[in-house]
């Protein structure tokens, strides 16, 4: 256990000079969620560059290049203007909800640490993955290609295997023991985040509230598969992307953008929100900006996410270049399509029916319709991001290779999940700041068109 | 009260509410040794000693060796799928070799190019030489 708390807290110190050479203001909150997830972020892109060069891993070399990245960033953050143009980060006052947040986290940390990872996709493909890219020191291409192993989904993206890799590498061998501590330092960033949002937009009453409702969101039931990762810098992008339409703030569209660039390195569903946010982008800039140059407005939006892309591209390059197969596109995706359309109704009154937590979306739909007119359309960005997701997951199991009940059975509790935590948030805070009281929120009046 | 803003707080109180999850709050205050030991065998319920024998397998083999795994279930989703990717990830560094395809077609091809055969709860009728036994299973090399 020692170790991997050594290794998170390692990763939180690594993604502080970073979070600050992003955003040269963050504080409290914040900059303790978003370090923590820099820190994830950076320590996979340097296990895969390692990787790439074929440099073998080991401890000391890893830790040797990401204390030159913690100086270079360093020397970054400093550069940056400690001042701006910003609006000031609100003062966190804690609330007697915080401490119910901390009874929640540490519910799941007890949860998550009951025992060695015992859920079976853990075994089958992320843990799999992760003990044998340790055997050599870097990721087993061969391993991934043999056609023995398309169970374990080569195709996946390896942010989540890799973090396990240098959390052993730390505790010197394998041992999937303490590796759900990974997931309560997910989580518990995520809450951070959602935290340092809120305190911003609501009073301390709503924002601490808000957090406690989101914690159960923010951690993953599933301790051992990627959903805990994506939910975290899915979530933080998608709400960075929210601010950055919002302020029309350069520091928000960097975090934006660097979140979902590693949202997109823990599952494909990270690469499928990556398309969802441009094309929600791409909507409310060019339909809501009553602007003389809509189109330059979208131009320039989407090429502020470029780190995103930036981050995205190697793995679908080695992906390729490897030929690592993704089971959804095997076959002829288009004829299941074809088949499966006349069918589109009850597939969708099947996915109905299989909702998990079917009133938590009825509340959302009912908070949706109780607000006013003017919150709705500031959140459209919100809506259209969803809607797209749920969209692309209706389309995956439209064609899917797999029987459709057991594919829906599998994977529909965690994809809802995965996607919960932005229209919670905006549900809550439209319902939250609608209250008389809630008109003298911070940044109430404070907002423009998206 | 408005009509509205009743509806309002309801809906916030009822988002809040289902938000919640109690089983959480409730955790560090229960005993919690019943849910760690049905967790720690959780997926091994079926055949708790196999992993233990194929720990035994990865200690008499070395990194590059084929092996290929035996068991009474050789239906992929009667359990052979379980042994196999349990296999797998125990035996990393060696190459596990199924003997049925998910659509259960036999492998017989993996079975001659596997180096050693993993027999777990079943007794070999093939020529074979005996590297190792223990915890239910044999691991032996066939005689060719």
């Amino acid at each position: 256990m020692t170790a991997t708390l050594i290794a998170i807290l390692s990763l939180i110190v690594l993604g502080i000079p970073i979070t600050l050479a992003v955003d040269r203001r963050a504080r409290g909150s914040l900059l303790l969620g978003m370090s923590f997830l820099y820190g994830s972020g950076t320590i996979f892109a340097v296990l895969l560059a390692l990787s790439i060069v074929h440099i073998r891993w080991t401890l000391i070399n890893v830790t040797a290049i990401a204390l030159a990245i913690f100086c270079a960033a360093a020397v970054i953050a400093r550069r940056q203007p400690a001042t701006d143009n910003r609006q000031p980060a609100a003062r966190e006052r804690l609330h007697v909800f915080d401490l119910f947040t901390l009874l929640t986290v540490t519910g799941y940390s007890l949860y998550a640490t009951l025992a060695s990872l015992w859920e079976w996709d853990f075994i089958a493909i992320w843990g799999l993955k992760a003990k044998a890219f340790l055997e050599i020191g870097g990721i087993d291409w061969r391993y991934l290609e043999s056609h023995w192993n398309t169970f374990a989904h080569p195709d996946y993206p390896i942010l989540v295997p890799l973090n396990f890799d240098f959390g052993v590498l730390v505790a010197g061998g394998w041992s999937d023991r303490w590796l759900g501590l990974f997931f309560v330092a997910w989580g518990i960033a995520t809450l951070l985040i959602v935290r340092a949002f809120a305190a911003r937009e609501s009073t301390p009453f709503f924002a601490s509230l808000l957090t406690f409702a989101m914690a159960a969101l923010a951690v993953s039931r599933y301790v051992g598969l990627a959903e805990g990762a994506l939910i975290a810098f899915g979530s933080a992008g998608v709400l960075f992307v929210r601010e950055a339409l919002r302020d029309d703030d350069p520091v928000a569209w960097r975090n934006a953008a660097l979140m979902l660039g590693f949202a997109a390195n823990c599952k494909n569903e990270g690469t499928a929100l990556l398309v969802a946010v441009i094309l929600a982008v791409a909507a409310v800039s060019m339909f809501r900006d009553h602007s003389a140059q809509p189109r330059n407005r979208v131009t320039a939006r989407l090429l502020a996410l470029w780190p995103a892309y930036a981050l995205t591209i190697p793995w679908l390059l080695l992906r390729a270049a490897h030929s690592l197969p993704t089971d959804i596109a095997e076959g002829s995706a288009m004829s299941r399509l074809m088949l499966r359309l006349p069918y589109t109704f009850q597939i969708l009154a099947y996915l109905a029916a299989k909702l998990y937590e079917p009133w938590f979306w009825v509340a959302i739909l009912a908070g949706i319709l109780l607000v006013p007119a003017a919150a709705r359309r500031r959140e459209y960005f919100i809506f259209f991001v969803t809607a797209i997701q749920l969209v692309f997951y209706a389309g995956a199991y439209l064609t899917t290779p797999h029987d459709i009940r057991w594919h829906v059975l599998t994977s529909w509790s965690r994809l809802t999940g995965q996607i919960a935590i932005p229209i919670a948030y905006v549900v809550f805070l439209m319902l939250a700041n609608s209250l008389p009281r809630g008109e003298d929120a911070p940044h109430a009046e404070a907002r423009s068109d998206q | 009260m408005t009509l509205r803003r009743l509806l309002t707080i309801l809906c916030l109180a009822a988002l809040v509410a289902l938000c919640i999850d109690i089983r959480l709050l409730q955790l560090p205050f229960i005993d919690r040794k019943p849910y760690s030991r049905a967790l720690g065998v959780y997926p091994d319920r079926r055949w708790p000693q196999y992993p233990h024998f194929i720990d035994g397998v990865r200690a008499h083999t070395k990194p590059g060796d084929t092996i290929t795994i035996v068991v009474p279930a050789m239906a992929w989703d009667d359990y052979y799928s379980y042994a196999y990717y349990r296999a797998s990830y125990i035996l990393t560094g060696r190459e596990v070799l199924p003997l049925v395809t998910p659509q259960n077609e036999r492998l017989p091809q993996n079975l001659a190019a596997a180096r050693y055969v993993a027999a777990f709860g079943v007794t070999l009728r093939l020529p074979n030489d005996v590297i190792w036994k223990g915890e239910g299973g044999t691991l032996v090399r066939l005689r060719r």
